[in-house]
């Protein structure tokens, strides 16, 4: 289905929220470059306090006494009727990050590929052939959530999550695969780390990467 | 010139503002004062703007020495100061002396107390504000809780001001905390009974309560189906509902994004009271009806936009 037919729901999100939401199963490319196009037109608006992309929703908080939900929804679907869809597609910047996998940076890969019937070797091809999307960022800073891996490499979260999962660490969680920005715990499968630092507060732009930035995996 | 020294940082004291909105798509909360209210009535009683950098002690036990003279003022959760051994009033505006001892011992109700100082604290700015964010360790104080010896000094001038808060005024905290809420976006695939339990039956805070969070415990609160949600965009205030049925209340430092059922969103009038839930307290949640959380936040905007200028909830 296209995305010009696939209206989202507006839905409110308490009193100072709206979530605009698409039913999609899994990853779905289009839906992600209308969920971009869209946060950074609600963004220009200058009247949300925080406008987050997601995978398949954007949420926008509002100041509830300035703004009565009815004008929200309204702003949100005269931005969604201007969206002219591919045509004002925003590329991002396209950003390689260079990985080290398997050994003490990837404890998972080897019980990874046994799992999906795969050699490390095919996992390292599979997972670096592919130019990811950055699709959201958070839920810590730096935390980068990257569109769908190999459908080969889908593999669910561990049960219990480790306790402790070092920075840089590049992860899957079924369909999704991203990276740790922060040490902190985590369930996902780690195959591998990057030495960079996706966040650095002492940087000049702490960010490493951006929702909406394109990202390709460099093996080491 | 230092203002004041740590003696003892008691359970977590960090410095917060009125936080760093606006970066939630960045992984990066607003943070700032949990209680929002108590802060800005701290900072008005001294003469700063009501955002300006004060002291957030969680539970209690910190022990402060005035390097200076100054004018300090206490608010939110009381909990028994004294100034040289003697008992000191919270909600107004005191005036200490080089060499002072300050000492808070245990919250009594609610979770946290506020002390501003006239002029305010200076810390290390973040995009643009000086909030403390431990987990990853920016603003504040060395992006840390305070610890004895750490020395603070004054970030502007004292107004030279002293106020009181007029009778009836200083927010009543309590044990109970009652939090009124509407439906988060998946309010409807929780099952019938835990759509009742949410609004009739109290919680408790359990020991995992902190800046981030508040775990819930009492009746399950579970989804109708097992749900696969792909992870998206959560908001502090909102109530999460993972498998095992024990919700997470989210707060000001809590993640960017989540993976479980987003069942109640306190409304923005309450959301200042997230930050008085002590370990231990009872929860309840109260239905808000669409026509009223806008004119609860009206009212209570145009209340204390009169006592203190430009704040609003």
């Amino acid at each position: 289905m296209s995305v010009a037919t696939q209206q989202p729901k507006l839905l409110p999100y308490g009193d100072n929220a709206i979530l605009i939401h698409w039913e999609v199963q899994g990853f779905d490319p289009d839906v992600s470059e209308t969920v971009h196009r869209l946060a950074a037109r609600l963004r220009a608006k200058h009247v949300f306090t925080e406008v987050m992309p997601g995978y398949d929703s954007v949420v926008a908080s509002f100041d509830a006494a300035t703004m009565p939900f009815g004008s929200v929804k309204r702003r949100v679907s005269d931005a969604l009727r201007r969206d002219k869809g591919t045509s004002e597609k925003t590329a991002g910047r396209l950003v390689d990050i260079p990985v080290h996998y398997g050994g003490e940076n990837g404890p998972d890969l080897d019980a990874l590929a046994g799992a999906v019937g795969l050699s490390p070797q095919d996992v390292i091809e599979k997972h670096v052939a592919r130019t990811y999307r950055v699709c959201m960022m958070g839920f810590i800073p730096g935390f980068t959530f990257l569109s769908e891996a190999d459908p080969a490499l889908h593999h669910p979260r561990h049960a219990t999550p480790r306790a402790h999962v070092p920075a840089g660490s590049v992860g899957i969680a079924n369909w999704q695969t991203g990276i740790y920005g922060l040490d902190s715990p985590g369930g996902w499968q780690i195959i591998g780390r990057t030495e960079i630092a996706l966040f650095d507060k002492n940087r000049e732009s702490p960010f490493y990467v951006e929702a909406g930035d394109q990202v390709r995996f460099v093996p080491v | 010139m230092t203002i004041l020294t740590v003696l003892n940082g008691g359970t977590q004291t960090t410095v917060q503002d009125a936080g760093r909105p606006g970066h939630r798509h960045l992984g990066i909360p607003s943070s700032g004062a949990a209680d929002r209210l108590s802060f800005a009535i701290a900072n008005h009683l001294v003469g700063n703007a009501w955002d300006a950098p004060a002291l957030e002690c969680a539970l209690g036990g910190v022990h402060i020495r005035f390097e200076s003279d100054a004018i300090i003022a206490l608010s939110g959760a009381q909990m028994w100061a004294q100034v040289q051994g003697l008992n000191v009033d919270t909600n107004r505006a005191i005036a200490v002396e080089k060499g002072d001892i300050l000492t808070l011992s245990y919250a009594r109700d609610g979770c946290r107390a506020y002390i501003a100082v006239a002029g305010g604290l200076k810390a290390d700015t973040f995009l643009g504000s000086v909030s403390t964010y431990l987990p990853a360790q920016l603003g504040g104080i060395e992006g840390r809780a305070l610890k004895a010896g750490d020395a603070l000094e004054l970030g502007g001038e004292a107004s030279g001001v002293m106020r009181t808060l007029p009778i009836g005024y200083a927010p009543r905290l309590a044990n109970h905390v009652v939090l009124r809420a509407r439906s988060g976006p998946e309010f409807q695939l929780l099952n019938a009974a835990s759509r009742r339990y949410l609004f009739t039956t109290p919680f408790i805070a359990t020991p995992q309560t902190d800046r981030m969070g508040s775990r819930l415990r009492g009746d399950r609160i579970v989804t109708d189906k097992p749900l696969s949600m792909t992870s998206g965009p959560l908001l502090p205030g909102t109530l999460q509902c993972p498998p095992d049925g024990q919700p997470i209340l989210a707060l000001a430092d809590g993640h960017c994004t989540g993976g479980y059922a987003r069942g109640l969103h306190v409304i923005q009038a309450d959301q200042w009271l997230l930050g008085q839930i002590a370990p231990g307290a009872k929860i309840s949640f109260r239905r808000s009806f669409e026509e009223e959380a806008p004119s609860i936040l009206a009212t209570r905007n145009a209340l204390w936009g009169q006592i203190i200028p430009s704040f609003r909830f």
